[in-house]
């Protein structure tokens, strides 16, 4: 275990805490010396508040002297995607819009961090609205990846993937609507978990679309996604669509084996026109799970380019309802780009949205009977690493969303069917750019992702590396 | 079906109440054409008796108890 405090994972730092073999001032202080050292360069937090931090952490470090832990993650100091509202915070979006709004409640997600114990840092930079798969942001500049300062960290969860991976939180919440906590978790090799439609409650999060949205946690380990999933999931009051039923025990799966499980590789579309080095490593991924006792088979699932199309439509005329004030009195205050993809929203008539949504339950169904026989499927966050930030600065010209529907074509699936999937760290290119690769799951059995997730972190390394500052 | 033609856009953004110039119109065309491709093969074919709460019936379906947790 690394004892630079910065270095450890969450739940490494979280039982340092406990232990008092780490205070909470000296791990708040490690994180704020990296981001001042990295921030200049990375561009990941939206806000820095490290005063107020300091202040926290010698409130919670005196509790614990008393006996008074608050929860399981008692002084550990955590930054989030600015789009989760916290009462008398400004929470940007991301936007210009709202660059002043001023949130007059707290998210549930976020609360129940809190409850356990933890410490805000600051807020962490996101694509305007959360609609956009590559880091940049037209109003508050791109977020540089830390592997390569020059490339795109992916989107939307821009800083929360740039700062877990600079070691600059423990971990941080996203939001994945199309990919937006798989991408940058692929780009910047980190840990990322798309939760399951309705299993972590959406409320007091900025919305982007209502039949889409998930919150979830990017990490460096599925034990660290482990834990954030469970204090965070559950029913809520304030998210009729949060389901209730009790929280599995998610720290307890992560350490099953994966002995006798089955995972599936998709025969088709998830393994064509890969780059070369995205095929070697989701090949070396599977030998390593093989290795570990999992069975591999060929899964051949349903027309994905259908439901492609489907979270597209459904995504567009969902996020122009939530902005339409806005596109009629301020249409100048968006980005182009992100205006250009409000505005494609306006173009689909209600039939075909609710076609979208009506076929949803059936391609749902239909995911499920051929993933039958297999315990997870595996496959690639992307078809390439990181590319740079100039290539992919397309702004609103007219290939734009060819663009984004290319880079995005691996995760908007999973979306439209609800499912969640587990993006972990699987090697590094020839030219030291990470790659990620994701485990699909059925609804609801994230246990599974986590498991398998773990298991493969245990016989691997590439959670663990860092990349180097200049 | 088809995909729109940029006319078509443009009177249907109208009618929405967020009116867009003629550009505007040809590239929501380009960019949402192929959603409307790719979703072909589905539109027109759906029974009659489905609605979209199918979708959380067959969800909560699934929502066994998680192999992948500890007992």
């Amino acid at each position: 275990m690394n004892t630079e405090p910065a270095l450890m994972s969450l739940t490494s730092v979280a039982k340092a805490i406990a232990e008092k073999r780490v205070s909470s001032r000296e791990a708040t202080q490690a994180c704020l010396d990296r981001i001042a050292q990295w921030q200049p360069r990375l561009n990941a937090f939206m806000a820095i508040e490290a005063e107020a931090a300091l202040a926290a952490t010698d409130a919670a470090d005196a509790a614990l002297a008393k006996g008074d832990r608050r929860g399981a993650l008692h002084g550990v100091p955590l930054a989030h995607k600015d789009m989760y509202y916290e009462a008398g915070k400004v929470v940007t979006c991301g936007s210009k819009i709202r660059r002043d709004f001023v949130a007059t409640k707290t998210s549930t997600a976020l609360q129940r961090l809190k409850d356990a114990g933890t410490i805000r840092l600051g807020s962490l930079q996101m694509a305007e609205f959360a609609y956009g798969p590559t880091g940049h942001n037209a109003h508050y500049g791109p977020v540089h990846n830390p592997w390569a300062v020059d490339r795109i960290t992916g989107g939307s969860s821009s800083g929360s993937g740039s700062a877990v991976a600079a070691r600059l939180t423990f971990a941080a919440m996203g939001s994945d609507t199309g990919g937006s906590i798989r991408m940058p978790a692929h780009f910047c090799g980190v840990t990322g978990l798309k939760t399951t439609y309705g299993r972590i409650s959406r409320a007091g999060a900025m919305p982007l679309s209502q039949s889409l949205d998930t919150v979830g946690p990017l990490a460096r380990t599925a034990e660290d996604c482990a834990l954030l999933l469970g204090l965070m999931a559950g029913a809520d009051a304030q998210d009729p669509t949060a389901v209730a039923g009790p929280v599995p025990d998610y720290m307890a799966a992560a350490r099953e084996p994966i002995k006798g499980l089955t995972i599936g590789v998709p025969s088709a579309f998830y393994v064509d026109d890969l780059d070369p080095e995205v095929a070697r490593i989701l090949d070396e991924t599977v030998a390593a799970l093989k290795r570990e006792g999992a069975d591999i088979v060929q899964v051949e699932l349903p027309d994905q380019r259908q439901l492609t199309a489907s979270c597209q439509l459904v995504l567009a005329v969902e996020a122009a309802a939530f902005h339409k004030r806005w596109l009629i009195e301020r249409p100048q205050d968006y980005g182009p780009q992100v205006l250009m993809r409000l505005q494609n929203g306006l173009a689909i008539p209600g039939v075909i949205y609710l076609e979208a949504m009506r076929w949803r339950g059936s391609a749902l169904a239909a995911h499920l009977a051929a993933v039958a026989g297999v315990d997870a499927v595996i496959a690639p966050v992307a078809p390439v690493a990181a590319p740079t930030i100039a290539e992919s600065d397309v702004g609103n010209s007219p290939d734009a969303e060819s663009v984004i529907q290319r880079l995005t074509r691996f995760t908007r699936p999973i979306n439209y069917l609800g499912l969640p999937s587990l993006s972990i760290p699987a090697g590094f290119t020839r030219g030291g750019l990470p790659v990620g690769m994701q485990l699909i799951g059925r609804s609801f059995d994230e246990a599974m992702l986590l498991r398998i997730g773990a298991a493969f972190q245990r016989v691997t390394d590439f959670h663990e590396r860092a990349p180097k500052s200049a | 079906m088809t995909r729109p033609t940029a006319k078509e856009i443009k009177a249907i953004a109208d009618i929405a109440g967020v009116a867009v110039s003629n550009e505007v119109a040809e590239r929501i065309a380009n960019s949402i054409g192929p959603a409307f491709e790719g979703f072909a093969s589905v539109a027109g074919t759906l029974p009659f008796d489905l609605e979209p709460a199918t979708f959380i019936v067959v969800q909560q379906a699934a929502n066994t108890p998680d192999k992948g947790a500890a007992q």
